[in-house]
């Protein structure tokens, strides 16, 4: 049950990678608070990356993700999206 | 219900399977890579379990920093141009002109800070887990010169935008040379100055920045994993036997790969973050008008150097002096294997060299930070002795009362000490090292202080009652701990020979049960 709560979050976090890349895209790069929001969801990117690699790092050595890290992940994820909605 | 648990059932199992297809997919993708490129054919070996702790890894994320400076400075290349005339214009260009130029010039900035603290704290943990000794002299001696490189490529960096702050350190910088002994002093000039005047010295720096100290670094980098294939990564110095999971070693691919990728992506992230809260700004161009009205200050790394350079006694004809303590610093470093080479590992184990690398972390704090306050202003050399000497001080005192703790913590593990009887006497030294580290550090300034002015003023009424009655406090604290300590063992029953002395209106009965 567990595992397959996990393969659901990789699932998510898979779409924010995507929406957060779509969205880099329309930025306008000469202006410095698109170059603060650009670094917000590139950090969102890489922070879903390296939750994403845990998850699969972990099962893989047949243990179970733990459940701290990925509510900080999550938690982190959602401010950063939630500062650059803000910033925007 | 029991057909609604048989539903339940079915549902469960075929999440499962459907999970478990997910997962031979993803294995499969996986496999993929690895048959075609090779990844987990055993070039590297295995990591054991209990390397998965980000504090193995702090070189790595300095290669990771020093990747991400790669690839920043790559797309910088593209515009900047190293001549006097136009380095600032360039630079100015790609900050304003550039999609994203201000947000690389500050990545590519604070990467190369991170890069300089990781390597640092790289070293310094090295130090205290002594990964220094045999057989890893030859490595430590590499990971050193690296640590040089690592500054190297902050000091050629530093002039590269050509702003009046930067070029005006780097003359400084340079200017030193000439203090150096002939023959280096003369090889620096040709390799960094050159004979063309500003044109020459920033092309010279130029190049070293983007092609000799990364070649440098990515050869000596080859070399230290090479030794690190050799001998592997250090066990932990737990003093007792390995968990048999900690001993389990985990392939580099994809498990050790993926592990130290969640690392950099972290670090990543990290840099991204800071670079979004605190943009850089550009200072103004350097001219030489305005570099006349502007104080030279290194960048924060440098700023301990600049410091020690500040200090009265080191002015003027005392400039050699000061270069060759820097040099003696960088040297110890360098030699640090042969000079610790004992074969105890634990911290418990080293207490004078782990409280000379903890006063050696505070001294550079103090320096540093010193430095930055007081840009240009020479420092008194009392006022140097105060403070660095008042540091040394509570940075020993502290270590004294840690590694007290620890023994007596080692001892709590003693059948016969009680040891509700420990933890209160732990509470205590924790209480009594603290006081006296501050009053040591008050007593030891002032006597220094003191001691210079006699010398200075020569002796006259005040300052003598002043040298009297500093000396007399610095003994009474001297006596005081050592009363102290005394005492601390002797109530923990661990004093091999009884001074009569210090037991003056000490009861018996309060003498631990192992006398």
């Amino acid at each position: 049950m567990m595992l397959y709560q996990t393969k659901r979050i990789v699932t998510l976090l898979l779409s924010l990678q995507v929406t957060c890349i779509v969205f880099m895209w329309t930025l306008d790069a000469l202006n410095q608070i698109s170059e603060a929001i650009f670094a917000l969801f590139l950090a969102v990117d890489l922070i879903s990356f390296a939750m994403m690699s845990y998850i699969y790092r972990v099962d893989k050595l047949d243990e179970v993700p733990r459940r701290i890290w990925i509510i900080i992940g999550c938690i982190v994820v959602l401010v950063l999206v939630i500062s650059s909605l803000i910033i925007q | 219900m029991a057909e609604q648990g048989n539903e339940s059932e079915q549902g469960t199992s075929g999440k499962k399977e459907k999970n478990t297809a997910n997962s031979s997919r993803l294995t499969r993708l996986v496999s993929w890579f690895d048959s075609r490129l090779g990844l987990s054919y055993p070039l590297l070996r295995p990591a054991p379990e209990y390397a998965i702790n980000p504090f193995y890894w702090l070189g790595a994320l300095t290669v990771v920093a020093f990747v991400i400076q790669g690839i920043t400075g790559m797309i910088m290349m593209l515009y900047y141009v190293p001549s006097p005339t136009d380095a600032y214009l360039s630079t100015e260009y790609i900050f304003q002109s550039v999609p994203y130029g201000r947000f690389l010039e500050t990545v590519h900035l604070y990467t190369a800070y991170a890069m300089i603290m990781l390597a640092f704290m790289h070293m310094m943990r090295g130090y205290f887990v002594s990964v220094h000794k045999k057989p890893r002299e030859a490595m430590w001696i590499t990971g050193m010169v690296m640590g040089f490189v690592t500054l190297g490529f902050g000091f050629t960096g530093y002039l590269l935008p050509w702003t009046v702050v930067s070029k005006s350190a780097t003359d400084v910088g340079i200017g030193m040379i000439s203090a150096l002994p002939g023959p280096v002093s003369n090889l620096l000039n040709f390799l960094i100055v050159g004979a063309g005047g500003d044109a020459t010295e920033l092309l010279r720096f130029y190049d070293l920045h983007v092609v000799v100290l990364p070649a440098i670094l990515l050869i000596l980098l080859a070399v230290k994993m090479y030794m690190l294939e050799a001998h592997g990564i250090s066990e932990p110095i737990t003093g007792g036997e390995l968990a048999p999971k900690q001993k389990r070693t985990l392939p580099i691919f994809p498990d050790v790969s993926l592990y130290l990728l969640e690392l950099a992506a972290i670090f990543g992230s990290g840099m991204l973050l800071i670079s979004a809260a605190f943009p850089l700004n550009l200072p103004p161009q350097y001219t030489p008008q305005l570099a006349a009205q502007t104080t030279p200050q290194p960048d924060w790394y440098f700023l301990w150097i600049y410091q020690i350079l500040k200090i009265s006694v080191f002015e003027g004809a005392g400039l050699p002096v000061a270069l060759s303590l820097v040099t003696l610093i960088f040297i110890v470093l360098i030699l640090l294997p042969f000079i610790d080479s004992g074969p105890r590992k634990r911290i418990s184990q080293r207490p004078i060299f782990v409280t000379l690398g903890a006063i050696f972390i505070a001294e550079l704090v103090t320096l540093a930070y010193w430095g930055l306050v007081t840009p240009g202003q020479i420092i008194p050399v009392e006022q140097a002795a105060l403070v660095l000497g008042g540091v040394a001080l509570i940075v020993s005192f502290t270590s004294l009362g840690l590694f007290k703790l620890i023994n007596s913590r080692a001892r709590s593990k003693l059948p016969t000490v009680n040891v509700s009887k420990i933890r209160r006497v732990e509470i205590w030294n924790g209480i009594m090292f603290t006081a006296l580290a501050g009053f040591g550090a008050l007593t030891i300034g002032e006597s220094l202080d003191s001691g210079v002015r006699l010398i200075i003023k020569g002796p006259n009424l005040s300052s003598l009652v002043y040298f009297v009655f500093s000396f007399t406090t610095l003994a009474i604290c001297v006596l005081a701990t050592t009363y102290f300590i005394y005492r601390s063992d002797l109530r923990m029953g661990t004093i091999k020979r009884r001074v009569r002395m210090f037991e003056i209106g000490w009861r018996d009965e309060k003498v631990g049960k192992q006398q």
